[in-house]
């Protein structure tokens, strides 16, 4: 076999321009994040229901909910800051 | 304390869960994880065939951006789950038993009590140097019954534990005879 040099892949950006007809890059990334977004809260909405149920008493309780709600919605505005306000 | 109800006249002594020690190696590959994206844009350029790579990684690109803040926020959910499995797993010793209270995952809970009259013995276990140092270690309580066995993996000073439930273990003959 010759040795040949790699061959350079095609970047994400580049990839998105074969998009089938109707189909945007900026809706695909929306949908994207969206499925994100609704893991992200339903994974929430579940781990904060164990928060309350079992450590409501605590006092660690709702400084480690509101420490997270406060980290994700910087990290969501910050993932979107890319898309919708750009 | 929801998970049991206190007899009467029992109290809680003391409640403990792992070593924090521990808790951060369960976090080191969110930690792993998360700077790669910052890494890559440094370390691609030193692999010359692989250096025209690293000017994707600009997060000033909507697109990069957006990956980027989903790809830590996938992470930081991680890892606050990691901690809320940490903190929701935990040994309480009451003035008449040890209760042990796994969360081995969401939804997927155990409560478990060992009688203090039925310990027959109770063993630490420090091994390692960073275990030593930190004063990390396991305690096994065993019953008169050979199978049963309780045993707290990495719990902070174990030989200071194992002395207070030994403390609240009463004595044989302060025990009823039923005679």
């Amino acid at each position: 076999m010759p040795e040949q040099p790699l061959q350079p892949f095609s970047p994400p950006t580049a990839l998105l321009t074969y998009l089938p007809n109707g189909i945007t890059t900026t809706s695909m990334v929306e949908w994207a994040l969206y499925a994100v977004f609704a893991f992200w809260a339903v994974y929430t909405i579940i781990a904060v229901y164990h928060w309350l149920k079992y450590s409501h008493a605590s006092w660690v309780a709702f400084p480690a909910i509101a420490v997270h709600l406060f980290i994700s919605f910087a990290l969501i505005a910050y993932a979107l800051s890319g898309t919708l306000f750009v | 304390m929801k998970e049991f109800e206190l007899e009467q006249g029992e109290h809680v002594i003391l409640q403990v869960r792992k070593h924090w020690f521990l808790f951060l190696g369960e976090l080191l590959p969110f930690f792993i994880i998360a700077i790669i994206p910052f890494a890559l844009p440094k370390i691609l350029p030193l692999a010359p065939p692989l250096a025209q790579y690293a000017g994707l990684f600009d997060y000033s690109v909507p697109l990069m951006r957006a990956a980027l803040g989903i790809w830590l926020l996938i992470i930081w959910t991680g890892a606050w789950g990691a901690f809320t499995r940490y903190f929701l797993n935990a040994w309480v010793l009451t003035s008449q038993r040890i209760v042990n209270i796994k969360q081995r995952r969401f939804f997927s809970r155990e409560v478990s009590s060992l009688f203090l009259s039925r310990i027959q013995d109770v063993t630490t276990d420090v091994s390692g140097i960073i275990f030593s140092l930190l004063g990390i270690g396991n305690i096994k309580a065993q019953t008169a019954a050979e199978d049963v066995e309780f045993v707290m993996h990495g719990i902070p000073r174990p030989e200071q534990m194992r002395d207070l439930i030994l403390k609240y273990v009463p004595e044989e003959d302060a025990k009823p005879t039923g005679v």
